[in-house]
């Protein structure tokens, strides 16, 4: 049976296309342990902390940086150094469009964002969110800043409400970090 | 597991030991009334053992034997100590890895971080690299279906003709992904057009998607199945929640014929860069069933002729590739291109010279609360002389195959206002197209004319209420079909 499939012409950018190097280096998805890494290389130590949310923190989270605290109990590495604290590392998932994407959040001893992982993503669409270039946009940001898709940060045409969800989730640890940070539950002492 | 098997086989020498241990105290204790004493001191199993065996007699200080024995106890016991904390170890790290790599309940807590080991960021990646890398799996905590949906419904208020005004529950969404395992799932949409769908109705029931998709590693996955063309901006993400205004714009419905599907095999790959390339073999359109009396050819000529998937003739696939950049946060920059037999073997069909073929150009940019969009695409029939040579007609009423057809839209919108989950996003867009735009010369007086450029404007706003929900109105303006200037209101949801 003859099978004809494309004129010989019009293939040719499919072949162009087609035939474009594919590169790997490994950012996209990891594991917790890799993500910490990622996080703070320098750390030799990680220990757990977590947090505790009394109901009336709870209750002024959601109006103080604008997305509920979800839980009233959350769970943290704090990584150190030679015994010197270097950061914290909160590991979330949040639901993209239809499907959970697990990133990972570096806050800084002074309660700035130092970088954001993406270990899992799961949607048919918008996997961009993974690119370095988009992650950046919330390196030093702080629980004062805006941290919200449509004002300091960028959205991505065709993944919005996984950018979206993803931007919340992050600005709900970082509040999270300062109001630990400020009742004494981490970051106090050396 | 070694650790934890190496725990079992030295907690049963352990019990082992204290056995013996216990059953020669017993022993030495009460040298003469020994049977009974150790009738009552230690099991059955192991005072039969005491009786059996020819100890020597007792003495009120341990013996070197029994000495020995409590020592060996002791060297166990911090062995078995050391043994458990590596095992709670393991266990942690096992936890860590299927926790994170996987997911928790939507609403569920942080994921749950068990304290690292305190040794190297080293040492705990190596360990996590096994079943964690490549492998988002599923937990029993992840639903594996979800059900979403979509809806609108509009409202279309004519400027000139009354009769026209309509109301119209424009579509209803049912959609269902199941993931069979951390990488792979299937998406499936099924679709009712107008409300009611009977022999007596115009309304529809379709199947929108129903493909499967296997993750292949961190950069291909292979879809199979009846999915969305990737084409434009529009057409894979037609959510009312994902556009401007209360209809969809022309461009991406009467050139693109959005919603366009086919069925066949995609693979999509990924690149660190940013870009994204979709590409793949399908079915097609199947020109041969033109109708040269039929209207709808000229709102959108390869809607009027796209198969769906619907027993469609499919002799020869057809080839596509889009390829898309998202390698700046905000922007994306891409195009499309696919080609098609458009015969598929038919009778009708002359020859099978009929060909498809349909590409764009497309960008987005947004930069806070400004989107910037446009996109061009251009459609072309190859072959057409025979078919339309072979129906000929003549008049307005004849709707022969276009050559070629084409279309471009400029959009801007901004939000500017917002408060709570609230948001209001004026825009407008300006739309050129022509679904008529040339024809197969078939000689002098029997080659049809080429349609003008129709030129469209509509200026509106999207009210957004959280995610899901959008309130919509505009007003459209026609430079040649002035009878088709409008007011437009729609509801649109999407979960």
């Amino acid at each position: 049976m003859r099978f004809k499939l494309i004129d010989a012409a019009s293939f040719l950018p499919a072949v162009a296309a087609a035939t474009l190097p594919l590169t790997a280096y490994a950012v996209d998805y990891m594991s917790p342990q890799q993500a910490q890494q990622a996080l703070f290389p320098q750390a030799d130590h990680f220990e757990v902390r977590e947090i505790k949310l009394d109901a009336a923190q709870m209750q002024a989270f959601a109006s103080r940086y604008g997305v509920p605290a979800r839980s009233a109990s959350w769970k943290v590495l704090e990584a150190s150094q030679a015994g010197k604290r270097l950061g914290w590392v909160v590991i979330d998932n949040v639901v993209g469009k239809f499907e959970l994407i697990t990133y990972a959040v570096g806050v800084a001893t002074d309660g700035s964002i130092k970088q954001v992982e993406i270990l899992s993503y799961r949607e048919s669409h918008g996997g961009e969110i993974r690119l370095p270039a988009w992650r950046q946009q919330f390196a030093g940001k702080t629980a004062q800043s805006p941290i919200k898709v449509g004002a300091d940060i960028a959205n991505i045409s065709g993944a919005t409400l996984s950018c979206t969800h993803v931007t919340e989730g992050i600005k709900r640890i970082a509040g999270l970090i300062e109001t630990a940070r400020s009742s004494g539950q981490i970051g106090a002492g050396v | 597991m070694k650790p934890l098997h190496r725990l079992i086989l030295l907690a049963g020498a352990c019990l082992s030991l204290c056995s013996a241990a216990q059953a020669q105290t017993a022993t030495s204790q009460t040298a003469d009334t020994a049977n009974k004493t150790a009738a009552k001191a230690v099991t059955k199993k192991a005072a039969a053992k005491a009786a059996s065996n020819s100890q020597p007699p007792a003495s009120s200080a341990p013996s070197a034997r029994e000495a020995e024995l409590m020592q060996r106890l002791d060297k166990l016991a911090t062995e078995v100590e050391q043994l458990k904390g590596q095992v709670a170890e393991l266990k942690q790290q096992q936890a860590q890895q299927a926790a994170a790599a996987t997911s928790a309940p939507v609403a569920a807590a942080p994921v749950a971080v068990p304290a690292a080991a305190p040794t190297t960021a080293t040492a705990n990646a190596s360990q996590a690299v096994n079943g964690a890398e490549n492998q988002p799996a599923a937990t029993p905590s992840e639903p594996a279906t979800v059900l979403t949906g979509y809806g609108e419904i509009n409202y279309n208020r004519y400027n000139k003709d009354s009769s026209r005004d309509q109301a119209d529950m424009r579509r209803f969404v049912l959609g269902l992904q199941h993931r069979f395992d951390a990488k792979t799932k299937m998406v499936g949409e099924l679709e009712v057009e107008h409300a009611v769908s009977s022999s007596s109705d115009v309304g529809e029931v379709e199947v929108e998607q129903a493909y499967v998709e296997r993750q292949l590693n961190n950069q291909l996955a292979l879809r199979a199945g009846l999915f969305l063309m990737p084409a434009g901006l529009l057409n894979e993400n037609h959510e009312p929640t994902a556009y401007y205004g209360v209809e969809r714009n022309f461009v991406e419905t009467a050139i693109i014929p959005s919603t366009w599907r086919e069925g066949g095999l995609q693979m999509v790959a990924s690149f660190d860069n940013g870009l994204t390339l979709q590409t793949g073999l399908s079915t097609g359109f199947d020109v041969s069933k033109w109708a040269t009396d039929d209207a709808e050819t000229a709102t959108s000529p390869l809607g009027s002729v796209h198969q769906e998937l619907q027993q469609a003739h499919a002799k020869d696939p057809a080839v596509f590739a889009a390829l898309n950049w998202r390698g700046v946060p905000g922007l994306q920059l891409g195009g499309s291109w696919f080609s098609g037999n458009g015969g598929q073997g038919q009778a009708s069909a002359f020859g099978g010279k009929l060909r498809v073929t349909l590409w764009d150009l497309h960008a987005r940019y947004t930069l806070g609360a400004l989107d910037l969009s446009t996109v061009y695409a251009r459609g072309t029939i190859s072959g057409t002389a025979d078919f339309n040579t072979h129906n000929l007609g003549s008049g307005p009423d004849w709707f022969p195959i276009p050559k070629s057809f084409d279309g471009a839209y400029v959009q801007a919108a901004y939000k500017v206002w917002s408060w709570d989950d609230l948001s209001l996003s004026p825009f407008v867009r300006a739309e050129r197209y022509n679904t008529r735009k040339s024809f197969a010369d078939i000689g002098q007086g029997l080659t049809a004319d080429a349609a003008p450029t129709e030129q469209a404007y509509t200026l509106g706003a999207n009210l957004n209420v959280g995610q899901g929900l959008v309130l919509k109105a505009d007003v459209q303006r026609f430079k040649q079909n002035k009878d088709n200037n409008r007011l437009d209101l729609g509801l649109g949801w999407s979960f």
